[in-house]
């Protein structure tokens, strides 16, 4: 990190690489598609890279760096008019042709999954988004405060609410 | 429920997420990019870190200054020469969109009476910026920038040039000929390196919102668009 503040590219290159899983599936989140998230997250390394100097020091890395590359995300999804909340998918399982029809505890879990998933995907943007950055990414509060660009409160009232709806429609 | 939310964390491990690209290296070489425009721009800056730090060394000159213009987010900075700035060539006005997206999004604006040809929003600054251009982006007629609540907007003048109060709004002034403007950024500080020359401009406070419009005309002219935006 020092490295890096002081323009060591070597050395932030080592950063982006550390971060950049978790920056891209933030970018993507909130852009809703792949390309638009790579550009910002792209654009965002570019300008956390300039703005080292401003980074101080003590504080978490990762927080300032997703609100960065979230806010490029959000410039992006705004300026394409794109307003159609990014569904999820859940990843196709792996079932070849031909082979034993799955245990029956199995196909209940991938129901249920999908009814989840259903559940989520049906709430409202706020909302999703937060369960989303915390739960699928694994964000902490505060990461998730910065990416979203709302207090921290607010990430906790809006996860609670969020929870709260998601037990009504999932049951 | 706990439940819920091992269900939510094991759910999140099972979507169909599309990989990462390799961004290391795909930003390589923007990193390495020589700035060209870096030298000049850096001496600029040390020229109006100079001047701004001397006129704000007396705060009570700045307040007085402040509380005559009756414009809360404007402050005035007097220089003896100014500084080396951009000229209006080089815009940095965010990204444009329609009107009514501008609306949308900043429910706050004032709108004049003659459509603007384009409109910009921009999130550098904390409450949100939205510039209305008459004119094309590279040949500017008329400029309106609006800016909402905290944001701050500061401006160096050259020592005779002339700073008027003018009634308009809660409070106006009317800078005439040339000037340094800079806008506060969403971290709290101006940014040097980005203020730029600006023509004759109206700046007034309507409410929470600070306008101010830029181009070659005249004050009356410009207290004539003041006036009929709403």
């Amino acid at each position: 990190m020092e490295r890096a503040r002081r323009g060591d590219q070597k050395a932030y290159e080592e950063l982006v690489r550390a971060h950049q899983g978790i920056a891209f599936r933030t970018a993507y989140l909130i852009a809703g598609n792949a390309a638009d998230a790579e550009e910002a997250a792209q654009d965002g390394f570019v300008k956390a890279y300039r703005a080292l100097g401003r980074f101080r020091q003590g504080l978490s890395f990762r927080p300032w760096l997703l609100q960065i590359i979230a806010n490029e995300a959000r410039n992006r999804r705004r300026s394409t008019g794109r307003r159609a909340a990014l569904a999820l998918r859940a990843a196709a399982e792996e079932t070849s042709g031909g082979a034993a029809p799955s245990p029956e505890g199995a196909l209940l879990a991938g129901e249920e999954r999908e009814r989840l998933l259903a559940a989520v995907n049906g709430l409202r943007e706020e909302e999703r988004l937060v369960i989303a950055c915390r739960f699928f990414l694994g964000l902490s509060e505060e990461e998730t405060a910065a990416a979203l660009d709302v207090r921290r409160g607010t990430v906790k009232s809006q996860t609670s609410r969020a929870l709260d709806h998601l037990r009504e429609a999932y049951g | 429920m706990a439940e819920l939310e091992t269900a939510l964390r094991q759910l999140g491990t099972e979507l169909e997420l599309p990989p990462t690209p390799d961004l290391a290296s795909a930003i390589r070489g923007r990193l390495e990019r020589p700035r060209a425009w870096r030298r000049p721009v850096l001496i600029a800056l040390a020229l109006l870190v100079v001047a701004i730090g001397a006129a704000l060394a007396v705060p009570p000159a700045r307040t007085a200054i402040l509380d005559w213009l009756g414009l809360r987010n404007v402050s005035v900075v007097r220089v003896d020469e100014l500084p080396p700035a951009r000229p209006l060539g080089r815009l940095d006005l965010g990204r444009e969109v329609t009107l009514a997206e501008a609306k949308r999004r900043a429910h706050w604006l004032r709108i004049p009476a003659r459509e603007p040809d384009h409109v910009f929003v921009s999130d550098a600054l904390p409450g949100g910026r939205v510039t209305l251009v008459w004119g094309t982006p590279s040949n500017v007629r008329l400029l309106l920038t609006e800016t909402n609540g905290r944001a701050y907007i500061q401006k160096v003048v050259q020592g005779g040039s002339d700073v008027e109060p003018v009634d308009v709004g809660e409070g106006g002034a009317w800078f005439q000929g040339e000037h340094i403007v800079m806008f506060q950024d969403r971290d709290g500080t101006f940014h040097e390196g980005k203020g730029r020359l600006a023509a004759s401009t109206l700046a007034w406070q309507l409410g929470d919102v600070t306008l101010r419009l830029e181009g070659n005309i005249s004050k009356n002219e410009a207290l004539r668009w003041a006036r009929g935006t709403r």
